[in-house]
């Protein structure tokens, strides 16, 4: 089964509008250089064009295929293509490749394809390194990847950081214009919802875009997105603090899910080949996994113990009673998705066993006690204990992230001792962690009182049985907490961001509503 | 009837059919072709006349220096220069597709003027080769020149765009050819200009590659004259014996040949449209020779310029423009003499209605069935005419017929009337542009909109863009530009007001653009105010760079959003400014300080901690320098050795001292001054242990590591020195004992005294290293059941650990224990019978 998500059932037309775009973007600019050529991929954004195209197409084109790294490129090609995202430190990477060619005489040419566009800091760091006039310079404009049928991804994994520590606010612009280009293939979205300092921003710079460069809404009747919401992430760190817990969810807790698929030692599925990994492809192609991919993980295993059960019961009235050719024939349909079933059973019982640790299980409940707030003192004694017996940095952060935040920092006093007790067990190199966390916003000194507890009530944030089985609250999928920014969207879907203003206020950052498009756009004539 | 008199002026050539209507009676006074080198545009552009110093004129009341005059094709002045350039004789003198004049001279060099008579700098050189041995002769296409020096050289230059000469192959022909002609580059299978060259008893063809003699029964014997017909598929040939050939440009076959009685070779040699040749002597009348029949003849009294275009050859004399075509099919069908064609019944049939005349409806009744074709051909023959009235009558007698067709395509008259109105437009005297409607289907409308505003005709080029719904953004830029050039004297606030008026006519035009000019005419401060107005940020910016508006530049580029405009803003100052004043510019915008921060981190050093002292951040200053303290301990080179921590815990110092003159930062300051004292200490317990393994690691992992190697009072010391609370202590004590798997030491350790944090640690350690026995020694001695009951469970000891639970009374751990104990059937259904009484108990 491919990577590639199958996109034909999508609300949207992204296989050809999206997705096909940019395969022949990506296969013009390939062909453009001619002859034989050596193709550097940095590895991440590698991953995401392994959502567009397969890299076995690639090589039609007389492209030896190589990871961007330190490590100088070894090929014979006399026409090295560098295929990067613009970051300056990989800058660093190219032009000590082209110093290294010059001191070994190898005359090499040199092209950069910047993704998604070129940008002024890292020609800059190019012209520098006094390498600038030997590269042709291009750019390869991919700003969405669809991962799946219903989810489109702008791949920019450090706006975060760069956004909330540095105050670099390029991917606000990125995603202004990864948004502007759906919009010329599915028309001006009429209503736009924002809520956050940089969701505010991006619709500001969405709306300049407009007036710059307008979409003609005229060739489109109506548009094909109704309504966009924008959120920032500041306004909830506290649901990807938590641990997932639905099948999907926790497959990447535990295993990674990287574009759209999982790499797992071979052994998990059944296949004996000592050290051997496997990519097992995540997305709605299988059609089981999109039956159970958001169902809670409990739930999962008893859906897939019935099929179980009824798959064998079929198995034995067919090897003991006489059936019918259509009945064969059902049977078989059904012996189809035998593939699909194992996979699933193999993975879930993996997954078993993380989740029946005890460890886990506490880590769970501490979740749910800081979340409710209810004892202050238990969480904190809990996140000590960690810090003291030096479990994985990662974990710890995550749960003190979440304390801070729902507590809106600590009391400087217990800052301060946790920060200590932090650098003692992981090391003092971990101060400028803690200095970016605090610039964050994540772990900081208390400054005035938490708002959790309203926003919790308010929201109906906290779920008292809730029924995994048959949900009827999004809280089931941390069986028990109703994620924040899916209350913000169920709520700005239903009725707009008027009614909950005051909600609204509490939570970091201002909000906008606006209505767009051709309306607007005639009155400005 | 006025049908005879049309057709009175025609000229019959075999079966076809010639006219030579007057376009315009010249506007000029005075003038005297012959004394002229003279240049026509074709499509009915412009004309440049310059007095010609290869022959001997008398000069009358006139400056000896000599003017380059350019005209209208209606003899109106447009503009005129003094021609003052050095290089010998103009050779040749020709108007290029983009209506620039060409003018070479002698030594090769080319000059080019529009048609402002300005010249356009900077003049281009054929070569060394053209400068020493003199240009002799210039073959003109739309788009290049090749020419002939006088040592037999051919030069060319394939496209006046690029403007680059190259030299093509050498003939190795003794003598300078008779004649010459170019194949134009688009019309030859290389791809590359071609010269057919008449030399000696042949023909060569010429190229940048090589040279090939003609072979063909068109050529035998010398060759006086040669031209291309203008779709580069006919030759023209007037041989040695006064014989005029015309043969396919491959030579074969002659597909004319006459006979003209003049060894003579004629001054003038073009091609009338593609259907007959034109002689011209300045003593004999002028001929006209078709493949067949006898030749026509035109007396004339003046000198004449033939001006050869696409579908005929327009005639310039002192005194007049004519031109003269073949009448098109239609035209004829309604005017020939005698003609009974349904268009000519139905133009007649017009005139009686008219003439309100019975006749009219007769005639229609005649021609009922052939109408429609009847209606297209007054409609093509109205396209065709240059005077309006006949246009007028020709569209109407066709809308007449029309009303009376049931299926007609309506818009085709209107269409007409469209096209017309554009031509008699521009063919007005006062532009003097006479199209006729096939070069203006060839010119394309957009290109003849270029010509009007070259021409600074800008109202009617805006005039016909909106007439033909095109789009008016070139007409406007271009005036606006203009409108910048011309007006010096206009200050900037009312230039800027009278631009914007018209501007506006256009949306989404760019004021950029605009404004670059302005500022290249040297006004800033309207480029200023102009660049203010355009809208795209990714436009703005980087002209007002260029202006010098920096500030403005830096908040245009913040209020974009667009950080890489913004870096671009940034780069520009700092290298334009010195540090303190680019620092003073960025300090107080935050967008841009921490782009430049950002970008400094990764790249400048050295310069952050200049910026960060500047603003009196010292703290920011000191993180820096821990940081390098860091990179100074990830470079191999520093990992064995000790000199270098000297200099790693001088920089920490160094960070610590910074972080100790700001009060908010005592905890930075205390953890820089632990990390120093850290480094100093585990340098001492490598050099004690002789062993490379402290060095980077932790408090908690040095500790750990002093126990694991037996160490008990190096780790004493070490937790005593950063005053590591007891809770930690015995985590960190209990697990390094458990690595190396000391339980008797851990027995010990777990009597010396009531631990702090009670046996939980010991029961962890025991558990995670699979040590049953080890864990029974300190689960009983847990205080809260809850605890004991899943220490219990992680062993598998299922009774005990329901046993525990259940004084715990706790119904939810039960149901865990019960879930971990799922496998085991037999335990299950004991927490189910302990679940339901517990149940049953609160109930009660």
């Amino acid at each position: 089964m491919a990577q590639i998500p199958n996109l034909d059932n999508s609300p949207l037309n992204l296989k050809s509008l999206s997705r096909e775009q940019s395969q022949r973007d990506l296969v013009k600019i390939l062909k453009d250089i001619r002859g034989k050529k050596c193709l550097v991929i940095e590895p991440k954004l590698g991953g995401s064009l392994s959502l567009i195209i397969q890299t076995s197409l690639l090589k039609e084109y007389g492209i030896e295929l190589r990871h961007l790294s330190a490590e100088p490129v070894q090929t014979d090609c006399t026409k090295v293509v560098y295929l990067v995202p613009s970051q300056r430190d990989l800058m660093k990477f190219i032009s000590s490749h082209v110093h290294n060619d010059i001191s070994k005489g190898l005359q090499r040419e040199y092209y950069i394809y910047f993704v998604p566009r070129r940008e002024i800091q890292c020609e800059k760091i190019l012209e520098e390194e006094n390498v600038h006039h030997l590269m042709t310079i291009g750019e390869y404009p991919l700003y969405v990847v669809p991962l799946d049928e219903d989810v489109l991804s702008f791949e920019l994994d450090l706006a975060y950081k760069e956004c909330q520590v540095d105050g670099d606010t390029g991917s606000l612009w990125q995603i202004a214009k990864a948004i502007h280009k759906l919009e010329s293939s599915f028309g001006v979205i009429p209503n736009l919802r924002a809520k956050g300092k940089a969701s505010v921003l991006v619709a500001d710079i969405l709306n300049r875009m407009q007036t710059e460069e307008p979409v003609s809404s005229s060739d489109m009747a109506v548009p094909e997105i109704n309504t966009l919401i924008l959120i920032d992430r500041e306004v909830d760190m506290v649901t990807p603090m938590c641990s997932q817990l639905t099948y999907e969810g926790l497959v990447d807790e535990f295993l990674r899910i990287n574009n759209g698929s999982v790499e797992l030692d071979s052994s998990v599925m059944g296949v004996q080949q000592e050290g051997k990994k496997m990519k097992v492809p995540l997305n709605s192609s299988d059609k089981l996994f999109k039956e159970i991919r958001d169902l809670n993980f409990e739930v999962v295993v008893q859906v897939l113990r019935q099929k179980a059960t009824s798959m064998k019961q079929d198995y034995t009235e067919m090897t003991t009673t006489n059936q019918t050719v259509s009945e064969l024939k059902d049977f078989v349909k059904k012996l189809n998705s035998l593939p699909e079933m194992t996979r699933h059973i193999n993975l879930a019982q993996h997954l078993s066993k993380f989740t029946s640790k005890p460890s886990f299980l506490a880590k769970l409940d501490m979740e749910h006690t800081i979340v409710e707030a209810s004892s202050y003192d238990i969480c904190f004694e809990y996140i000590e204990e960690m810090i003291q017996k030096q479990e994985p940095l990662i974990n710890v952060l995550r749960i003190l992230i979440l304390f801070s935040v729902t507590n809106s920092g600590l009391p400087k006093k217990h800052f301060d001792y946790l920060r200590r007790e932090l650098l003692h067990s992981y090391g003092f190199e971990h101060m400028a962690t803690l200095n970016n966390l605090e610039k964050a916003g994540l772990f900081k000194k208390q400054e005035s009182k938490s708002n959790w507890l309203t926003v919790k009530r308010a929201l109906q944030l906290v779920v008292e049985d809730t029924d995994t089985a048959n949900p009827n609250d999004i809280a089931y999928v941390f069986s028990g907490y109703a994620p924040l920014s899916i209350r913000l969207v169920q709520h700005a879907v239903r009725s707009g961001w008027r009614p909950m203003e005051e909600i609204l206020k509490l939570l970091p950052g201002p909000h906008t509503e606006t209505k767009r498009g051709s309306l607007c756009e005639q009155s400005i004539i | 009837m006025a049908n005879v008199s049309v057709a009175a002026e025609w000229q019959l050539l075999y079966n076809r059919y010639y006219r030579k209507p007057e376009l315009y009676p010249m506007r000029w006074k005075h003038m005297d072709l012959s004394r002229n080198k003279v240049a026509c545009a074709p499509f009915g552009g412009p004309i440049a006349v310059i007095r010609d110093d290869s022959k001997i004129v008398q000069l009358y009341s006139e400056s000896a220096l000599r003017k380059l005059r350019i005209f209208t094709s209606s003899g109106a002045l447009i503009s005129e220069t003094v021609w003052k350039h050095p290089g010998g004789r103009l050779i040749g003198m020709s108007w290029t597709e983009d209506q620039t004049l060409i003018c070479i001279v002698q030594d090769g060099t080319v000059y080019r003027y529009n048609v402002h008579a300005e010249l356009i700098e900077p003049n281009v050189s054929l070569g060394k080769e053209c400068f020493e041995q003199n240009v002799v002769e210039c073959m003109f296409w739309g788009n290049g020149v090749v020419c002939l020096t006088e040592g037999g050289l051919l030069f060319g230059i394939p496209d006046f765009k690029v403007m680059s000469p190259c030299q093509l192959a050498e003939t190795g022909a003794e003598d300078l050819p008779n004649c010459m002609a170019v194949i134009e580059p688009k019309y030859t299978v290389s791809g590359n200009v071609e010269v057919l060259v008449g030399v000696g008893d042949g023909i060569l063809i010429v190229d940048e590659d090589g040279v090939q003699r003609v072979e063909g029964e068109a050529v035998q014997g010398p060759v006086q004259k040669m031209v291309v017909s203008w779709d580069g598929k006919y030759l023209a040939i007037f041989t040695h014996d006064g014989r005029i050939l015309v043969t396919d440009i491959n030579f074969k076959g002659v597909l004319l040949e006459y006979n003209c009685e003049s060894a003579l070779p004629p001054e003038q040699l073009a091609w009338c449209g593609l259907d007959s040749v034109l002689l011209y002597w300045d003593d004999t009348p002028l001929l006209m020779v078709g493949p067949r029949g006898d030749p026509v003849h035109y007396f004339h009294d003046e000198p004449l310029v033939l001006i050869p275009e696409c579908d005929g050859v327009r005639i310039l004399s002192n005194t007049s423009m004519e031109s003269l075509q073949r009448v098109p099919d239609s035209t004829v069908s309604i005017f020939k003499i005698g003609s009974t064609s349904p268009a000519a019944l139905l133009y007649d049939a017009l005139d009686h209605f008219d003439r309100r005349s019975a006749k009219a409806d007769e005639n229609l009744r005649l021609i009922r069935s052939s109408l429609p074709e009847a209606v297209e051909a007054c409609i093509d023959a109205a396209g065709h005419e240059f005077d309006v009235s006949r246009q007028r009558t020709l569209l109407r007698a066709a809308s007449y017929g029309q009303a009376f067709c049931s299926n007609f395509q309506r818009d085709r008259i209107q269409e007409m009337c469209k096209t017309l109105r554009v031509l008699n437009a521009v063919r007005d005297p006062e532009i003097g542009i006479p199209l006729s409607i096939n070069q203006y289907k060839l010119l394309t409308p957009s290109v003849l909109i270029a010509r009007l505003i070259n021409a600074h005709r800008h109202l009617l080029a805006l005039r016909i863009s909106e007439y033909l719904g095109m789009n008016q953004e070139v007409v406007i830029m271009h005036w606006a530009c203009s409108k910048i050039t011309a007006s010096l004297a206009i200050p900037d606030a009312t230039l800027l007001e009278i631009l914007l008026d018209k501007l506006r006519l256009c949306r989404g035009i760019s004021y950029a653009a605009v404004a670059a000019h302005a500022d290249k005419n040297g006004r800033r401060k309207l480029a200023a105010m102009l660049v203010e107005h355009e809208p795209r940020s990714s436009k703005q910016v980087p002209l007002l760079l260029s202006i010098g508006e920096e500030d403005t530049a830096l908040m245009k580029a913040t209020e974009s959003g667009d950080t890489d405009l913004v870096y671009l803003v940034l780069f520009h100052i700092w290298q334009k400014r010195p540090p303190l004043e680019f620092f003073g510019m960025i300090q107080a915008r935050p967008l841009p300080r921490d782009l430049f921060i950002s970008y400094a981190r990764c790249y400048k050093h050295e310069f952050l901690k200049d910026f960060f002292l500047s603003t009196g951040q010292l703290q920011e200053v000191a993180y820096l320098l821990w940081k390098e303290s860091w990179e100074l301990g990830k470079n191999p080179m520093a990992t064995k050795g000790s000199p270098l921590h000297g200099p790693r815990i001088k920089l920490i110092e160094k960070a610590q001292h910074l972080f100790s003159e700001t009060k908010e930062h005592t905890f930075e300051s205390k953890a820089a001054e632990e990390h120093a004292k850290l480094l100093r200490i585990q340098h001492e317990l490598e050099v004690s242990t002789k062993q490379a393994i402290f060095v980077d690691s932790s408090i908690s992992d040095t500790i750990r590591t002093c126990i694991v190697l037996g160490n008990h009072r190096a780790a004493m010391k070490v937790k005593t020195e950063f005053k590591v609370s007891e809770k930690r202590w015995y985590w960190l004590k209990v697990f390094a004992l458990a690595t190396i798997r000391d339980w008797d030491a851990l027995e010990k350790f777990s009597k010396e005294k009531r631990p702090p944090i009670g046996y939980r640690p010991f029961v962890e350690a025991c558990v995670d290293a699979d040590e049953k026995g080890e864990a029974l020694k300190y689960i009983p001695k847990l205080a809260d059941p809850r605890e004991r009951a899943e220490a219990y469970a992680r062993i598998g000891m299922a009774k005990e650990a329901a046993d525990a639970a259940s004084q715990a009374k706790d119904g939810e751990l039960l149901g865990r224990l019960k879930l971990t104990f799922a496998q085991n059937a037999a335990a299950s259904s004991l927490f189910d019978t302990l679940r339901d009484r517990l149940s049953f108990q609160g109930v009660s």
